[in-house]
């Protein structure tokens, strides 16, 4: 028997030091690359996933700034029963006023802040693993690199807007050494600039984009494409600059075409899973009590006859209606610009570049330009000529009245942004819902904790 | 059928295996053995005779006999529950009658301290609490052991996340020891270190409540059979846990699962028939013209008095409440054991089945068990364990909690539809719901929410002995198991609901598939030495683990009519698919000292390391030390009204493991517009991460009054914690949102008092009680970043503040004092608690038990009462208290009204736990009419739960709808309503 243990022991013995029980394998992520995988020599396919990638990170913020940023401009309600918060927090209900951690933004900011960054930093990404590649040309890494400037520029707008005289961190290279918080006016500038810097980088950059880009940027997947796009950006930004005349410069260089399409531009890709479906489709008349709705004011202020509000607006057969611990809200109205829950979402375009015309025109008191910008958009929705006063007043009142029709709902909050710009805030109409219109955002909790973390 | 089959073959099996004889030679010592208080003769009392390998057991009238060798021996009876009897018997005088007084003070129990040792109780240095077969399910019948803690654990915060069948509890010891990990105990099954994993069902995808921790799933310690188990020890705090290292900074439940006996083998049959009744509801509100008038906007009045008026003329009023939660469930149980074996083999084989519904129709839980438990001498020193055990439970929880816009909960849902509009279906057709986007009748009736788990436990074990002498001698244990489970799980929104009508892609099925790979090794050597008087034992040896996880979820939208095969769907996509691995090791010494049992101390270490750690290649060490005194065993001594004097400390280390993934720094996949891109990660892994670490100091008395009749124990612990995980938010405009840091430190302390005694002993009449109270004040003493708040749904509707030097379960919200500093309504963490349980014997054969427990304080935070206001359903909405012509419904208290702290609320309640009531069949009867075949036979009646006294609004103070977490485990949101349960039950041993 004594045999019999010494066998058993040996073999046990034998067995755990023959298969080193004390070893432990060294975890690597067994469900995705690591981001050092592409800082270093990435491929070309790794480049592209990360073109790809930019593109996904681009929409990223499209959700939020669609049912919040336009909530706030009263040109939608987002009713949605199951958390009153949308409504009573949204639209300042009960004098509710947003703080560092507000409702559907958190301590991030969310989708109207850190989302929009993570874009950022995403083509900052891209930039250095293109840099480090040594399977891409000079050429190719000027493509890229005008690019993502371009794209990086979009979206340092999202949060200088939505914080506005609050400011924004422009340099954001090192996570664990953010830039300082600068003005609504500086950040603008720096994107300005970086505009300019993308532009020389694609300037450089050939005539081919050598990377695959989506459908959404059909019409703009090459060089030139890329330009027109990065001063259609320049644009916009131009007019939030008060730079008229630099609006017009830009726009000359974009794909502005006054008797092209007005729908013409680039869009944000949508489509059925593994993509995500576009956010602002919903079934017409769906018995369901989640839904974008649009604002009683925008109905009520149309223009008889107004062919965006045939094309963008269908009342429904039964109206939505959502209670809360505040007023209930009733909406008559849906959005119904999207055929199918997989249509791409323009995120500039042709019709706001002419309004951009119009508006940088009229500012520099070329009224006839201005007046004729104006028409372009007008006969387009089947209201005939502009035939109000031509005073600069007059004619900026025209402009902004056309902006809420022709850029309703677009995932930018257009009309609470102008407002804004021109100091009409108070001119939103609160009456629906005993609301509040906000003028901005406070900064995140998170940036201030990081600020208090870091010692600043 | 299935089921009648199973039951069939095992009665087949039973007859097989009876009838096992011993035979010898000699004189033959014989006996009655009778149970004290009642005078009722005892079966399978196990009769072994010192110093020889003879054994035996007495049988249905209590009678023995057995030939020995010699002529004279000491017998030594032996019966569970019971104080053992050691007796000389001689040739002269062979036959004795035998009285087994029950064992109360359970002092000579042996608690299993270290990983390869045990201890006898009354040399313990920890307050360690034993839970035996009898308390965790001798009452009544519990779904789950960890159901059948509630009450028997000082120390234990446990908390049910919901009514739903089949379990989902989360038990917390000595208050948290993590702010971001669960705060759950290690649980080790008969030496496998077993998975209880809330694991993802993908019902708060499906509904849009959000995350995995909002399926309201169960945890799987659910699949284990609670009549199976032996008892639980339950290792509080890292003072007696340190030697489990790594996981154990929660504590540890020691499972041990019943064994064989030698001896005659015995039969056992029980069968529970029961049903489940709504606890409380809540009540709902009335409606008249003039609220009417009030709740809903102008345009849509007319069309609501109608409906009302229609109602009135019809006199059909739904009161939702009753219709969903207002059924009964059936409740069925049956188990089968046998229990038997010679000295060489000794088996217990047990199965059982469970059917029980819910109080929601088409919900219930399904668990199906079949034990085999073997013990084999492969020689005089060498012992083989192997327990076996495959279990299949089918889990239907419903649509209940939480949702986002598809109206998928009935809670949720049925807070905004007045009664006097009528959900029911007219000839199977379901009415719209004007009031919310679903009828939730439909669901009901229609939907799936299913998980599937089969599942086996393996566990072996070998002791061998590989020297021994007089004063010394060393042993060999190695023991290790494999815990497999898959989890295969459904969840199905029909294309033919409300919601689903109103998608681009009707009908929606996610379907889901988990499998758990837990495998663990162990091997130690224990030398048993003498120095002098001093017994000394001392144990080294190492652990291993190994953890893979994977899982893949698939989800269909758009589906053919009826159907849920994702081949059936318009949209087919790969929701979501990962894989986890992590692998600990751990290597041990310890050394305990005992000197004449009146000095007891202990030293050990531990060292770990695991693959998840920063570095994975480090061994930290986790040191423990503990000394008890039995101050009553020294001579000195006199005081004889005392029989026990123990003061006691200890002091150990643990650790909480690093969860998977922290050191990553990855590149997400995405898809868009056909085209595979890569993201970079929002969170920034750490390379540097350590493990939560916890140390504990505890110190108390055991004491034991007239002749232990009366014990005592008061137990006071500190237990720390540092290197708390905690997210540390960078700054959100560098596009990295945070980074896991090791910065939190934390300090739990609290008191454990248990006074338990037989107050009255006398024939037919035997009365034990017990109390026990605890309390525990947690505190964070460091946070090491800036103050934040997290949990729940944010300010507005309450949030935990996370600040040094208040305690984490604090509850903060709207208005807001300054900017970021929010009004503080309330704390989570309970004042104390206290838990009462009686046992009376009495007219010899009846026992009667009830367990109560009150909890006092701690507040939840009731967002069911947020969404019936909204509804304008909660019961006396309408009423105007302040007289100030806005209902209550609209205008919640505290003033200035409507902040969150309308929703915070004291969830103090008294529950009646366990109350059963048992008949023992007497002997005589059961010979009459059976002959010898059956043993025993016992009835009762039991509840489970029959009362609950409270003053929280809610369905349950007890509730969680985001399941198992360190914070935020009190939010109410509309979940499915606990149940009283009443049972009947037979149980007969052959």
């Amino acid at each position: 028997m004594k045999k019999f243990q010494i066998f058993i022991f040996s073999s046990v013995v034998a067995f755990l030091f023959g298969c080193n029980p004390l070893k432990v394998k060294e975890l690597t992520d067994p469900n995705n690359p690591s981001e050092a995988s592409v800082s270093n020599n990435a491929s070309r396919r790794q480049i592209q996933f990360l073109v790809t990638g930019l593109e996904q990170r681009h929409k990223g913020y499209v959700t939020n700034i669609c049912q919040a940023w336009n909530t706030f401009g009263r040109e939608i309600w987002y009713l949605n029963a199951s958390d009153p918060r949308f409504q009573t927090d949204w639209l300042g209900q009960a004098g509710r006023v947003p703080d560092a951690a507000y409702f559907g933004f958190g301590a991030t900011g969310g989708g109207s802040y850190a989302t929009p960054y993570q874009a950022i930093k995403q083509g900052l990404v891209l930039i250095d693993a293109a840099n480090n590649s040594g399977a891409l040309t000079t050429q190719e890494k000027n493509a890229l690199a005008g690019f993502a400037k371009t794209i990086m520029a979009y979206q340092y707008l999202i949060p200088a807007n939505w914080l506005y005289e609050n400011g924004i961190r422009t340099d954001i290279k090192d996570p664990l050494k953010p830039g300082p918080v600068r003005s609504y006016t500086a950040a603008l500038g720096f994107i300005d600039s970086l505009l300019t810097a993308g532009y020389n980088d694609l300037n450089n950059a050939g005539s081919v984009f050598p990377f695959t880009l989506t459908a959404g940027f059909n019409g703009f997947n090459n060089i030139d494409g890329l330009k027109r796009l990065n001063k259609a950006i320049t644009a916009r930004v131009a007019i939030y600059r008060k730079d008229w005349q630099g609006a017009l410069n830009a726009l000359n260089q974009s794909f502005m075409n006054l008797t092209g399409p007005l729908s013409a531009g680039p869009s944000h890709s949508f489509g059925a899973p593994p993509d995500g479906f576009n956010p602002m489709f919903y079934v017409l008349d769906a018995n369901i009590n989640t839904i974008i709705v649009v604002h009683p004011s925008v109905i009520a202020d149309a223009t008889p006859g107004d062919s965006r509000v045939a094309a963008k607006f269908h009342q429904r057969s039964a109206p939505v209606i959502v209670t809360t611990d505040a007023t209930p809200l009733v909406g008559t109205h849906q959005d119904k610009r999207w055929a199918t829950n997989t249509a791409a979402m323009p995120f500039i375009k042709n019709e706001e570049l002419i309004l951009i015309k119009a508006e940088a025109h009229a500012q520099l008191n070329q009224t006839t330009d201005a007046v004729n910008a104006i028409n372009v958009i007008r006969t387009a929705a089947s209201i005939g000529n502009y035939g109000g006063a031509t005073s600069q007043a007059a004619l900026i009142n025209e402009i902004l009245y056309q902006r809420r029709y022709s850029l309703w709902a677009e995932p930018w909050g257009h009309r609470w942004i102008d407002a804004r710009r021109y100091d009409r805030l108070n001119t939103i109409p609160t009456s629906f819902d005993q609301g509040t219109i906000f003028k901005q955002f406070p900064r995140p909790q998170a940036e201030i904790n990081w600020d208090l973390y870091s010692g600043g | 059928m299935k089921k009648l089959y199973l039951i069939k073959l095992l009665f087949l099996l039973l007859f097989f295996m009876k009838g096992i004889q011993a035979d010898a030679q000699g004189f033959t010592a014989s006996g009655t053995v009778k149970e004290s208080v009642t005078g009722n003769p005892l079966a399978g009392v196990s009769i072994t005779i010192k110093g020889t390998k003879l054994v035996t057991t007495s049988d249905a009238s209590g009678n023995f006999s057995i030939k020995i060798n010699s002529k004279s021996a000491v017998l030594i009876l032996k019966y569970v529950g019971y104080k053992t009897i050691e007796v000389s018997l001689s040739a002269d005088k062979p036959a004795a009658n035998f009285n087994m007084e029950e064992e109360i003070s359970s002092l000579k129990e042996v608690v299993i301290t270290g990983l390869a040792s045990s201890i006898k109780r009354s040399n313990l240095a920890n307050a360690v609490t034993t839970v035996s077969a009898k308390d965790l399910t001798g009452t009544t019948q519990i779904q789950t052991a960890d159901g059948a803690l509630y009450g028997k654990v000082s120390g234990a915060n446990i908390r049910m996340n919901s009514g739903a069948p089949g379990g989902g509890i989360n038990i917390q010891l000595r208050g948290l020891s993590s702010l971001t990990q669960a705060s759950a105990p290690l649980i080790v099954l008969d030496g496998v270190y077993i998975s209880n994993d809330f694991q993802r069902t993908g019902r708060a995808s499906v509904t849009g409540a959000g995350g995995a921790n909002q399926d309201d799933g169960a945890n799987r310690l659910a699949d284990i059979n609670p009549a199976d188990i032996e008892n639980i020890e339950v290792l509080k705090g890292p003072s007696a846990a340190a030697i489990y290292g790594t996981r154990a900074n929660a504590g540890v439940l020691v499972i041990t699962t019943k064994k064989g006996a030698a001896g005659k083998t015995t039969i056992s049959f029980g069968q529970d028939i029961g049903f489940g009744r709504p606890l409380k509801l809540m009540g709902v509100d009335n409606w008249s013209e003039a609220k009417i008038n009030t709740f809903f906007p102008v345009a849509r009045r007319p069309i609501e008095l109608s409906r009302f008026q229609s109602a009135v003329a019809a006199n059909n009023f739904v009161n939702y409440e009753d219709y969903f939660y207002g059924n009964t469930a059936s409740l069925m149980n049956s188990r089968l054991s046998i229990r038997g074996g010679d000295e060489k083999t000794k088996f217990f084989v047990s199965g059982s089945l469970t059917d029980e519904g819910g109080i929601v129709r088409k919900t219930g839980f399904e668990r199906q068990s079949i034990r085999a438990n073997l013990e084999h001498k492969l020689s005089k020193d060498i012992v083989l364990t192997v327990n076996s055990n495959y279990i299949r439970t089918s889990t239907d929880r419903g649509f209940t909690g939480n949702q986002n816009n598809s109206g998928a909960s009935i809670g949720y849902n049925i807070a905004y539809v007045p009664n006097y509009f009528d959900l029911r279906p007219v000839n199977g057709v379901y009415p719209t719901s004007p009031y919310f986007a679903e009828n939730p009748v439909a669901v009901t009736d229609n939907a799936i929410n299913n998980s599937l788990v089969n599942r086996f436990i393996q566990s072996f074990g070998l002791d061998v002995n590989l020297f021994k002498n007089e004063r010394s001698q060393l042993k060999f244990k190695l023991n290790g198991g494999i815990d497999f489970l898959q989890n295969s799980t459904k969840v199905y929104l029909p294309d033919d609901l409300q919601f689903q009508r109103g998608q681009a892609n009707p009908g929606d099925v996610l379907v889901g598939r988990q499998e758990t790979m837990n495998t663990n090794i162990q091997a130690a050597f224990v030398y048993d030495w003498q120095v002098k008087r001093v017994n000394m034992s001392t144990q080294v040896g190492m652990v291993r683990l190994d953890f893979k996880n994977n899982g893949l979820f698939n989800r269909g939208r758009g589906l053919a009519p009826g159907q849920s095969n994702i081949k059936q769907a318009t949209v087919q996509e790969v929701e979501s698919q990962f894989e986890s691995t992590q692998s600990d090791v751990g290597l041990f010494v310890q050394q305990q000292m005992n000197f004449e049992d009146k000095i007891i101390g202990t030293v050990g270490m531990r060292w770990d390391k695991s693959n998840t750690n920063g570095n994975a290649n480090r061994f930290y060490a986790f040191p423990k030390a503990s000394l008890a005194v039995n101050l009553t065993n020294f001579d000195f001594w006199k005081i004889n009204a005392i029989s026990q004097f123990k003061p006691r400390i200890a002091y150990g280390q643990t650790a909480g493991p690093v969860p998977f993934g922290a050191t990553f720094t990855s590149l997400g996949g995405v898809n868009i517009g056909g085209l595979l891109g890569s993201t970079v990660a929002t969170s920034v892994g750490n390379t540097n991460i350590l493990p939560e670490r916890a140390q504990e100091i505890e110190f108390g008395i055991d004491a034991g009054f007239l002749n232990n009749k009366i014990l005592f124990e008061a137990t006071y612990y500190v237990k720390t914690t540092k290197n708390n995980l905690q997210p540390l938010t960078l700054s959100p405009a560098t596009g990295v949102v945070s980074t896991i840091s090791n910065e939190a430190e934390m300090r739990n302390k609290g008191i454990e008092l248990g006074l338990s005694g037989t107050i009255v002993q006398k024939p037919n009449f035997r009365w034990f009680s017990r109390l026990l109270w605890w309390k525990n004040d947690v505190l964070i003493t460091k946070l090491g970043i800036p103050s934040y708040t997290t949990g729940a749904f944010g300010a507005g509707l309450g949030t935990f503040l996370i600040q040094q030097g208040v305690a984490p379960t604090t509850i903060v919200g709207t208005p807001a004092i300054s900017p970021g500093v929010f009004t503080v309504w309330g704390n989570a963490q309970p004042d104390w608690t206290t838990s009462w349980s009686n046992n009376i014997t009495f007219l010899k054969n009846f026992d009667l038990s009830i367990l109560t427990e009150y909890r006092s304080g701690g507040d939840n935070i009731n967002l069911t009462s947020f969404l019936t206001d909204g509804g304008g359903t909660t019961k006396g909405w309408f009423n105007d208290d302040n007289k100030d012509g806005i209902p209550n419904g609209r205008q919640r208290p505290p003033s200035p009204f409507n902040n969150a702290g309308r929703w915070v609320q004291d969830a103090t309640f008294l529950k009646i736990r366990e109350v059963g009531l048992y008949y023992t069949l007497p002997k005589e009867t059961l010979s009459k009419t059976f002959g010898n075949i059956i043993q025993r036979a016992r009835i009762g009646i039991s509840g489970n739960n029959v009362f609950l006294a409270t003053k929280y609004v809610g369905y349950d103070p007890e509730t969680s709808t985001f399941g198992a977490q360190a914070l935020a485990n009190n939010v109410d949101v509309a979940p499915y309503p606990s149940s009283r349960r009443l049972f009947f039950h037979l149980q007969i041993d052959f």
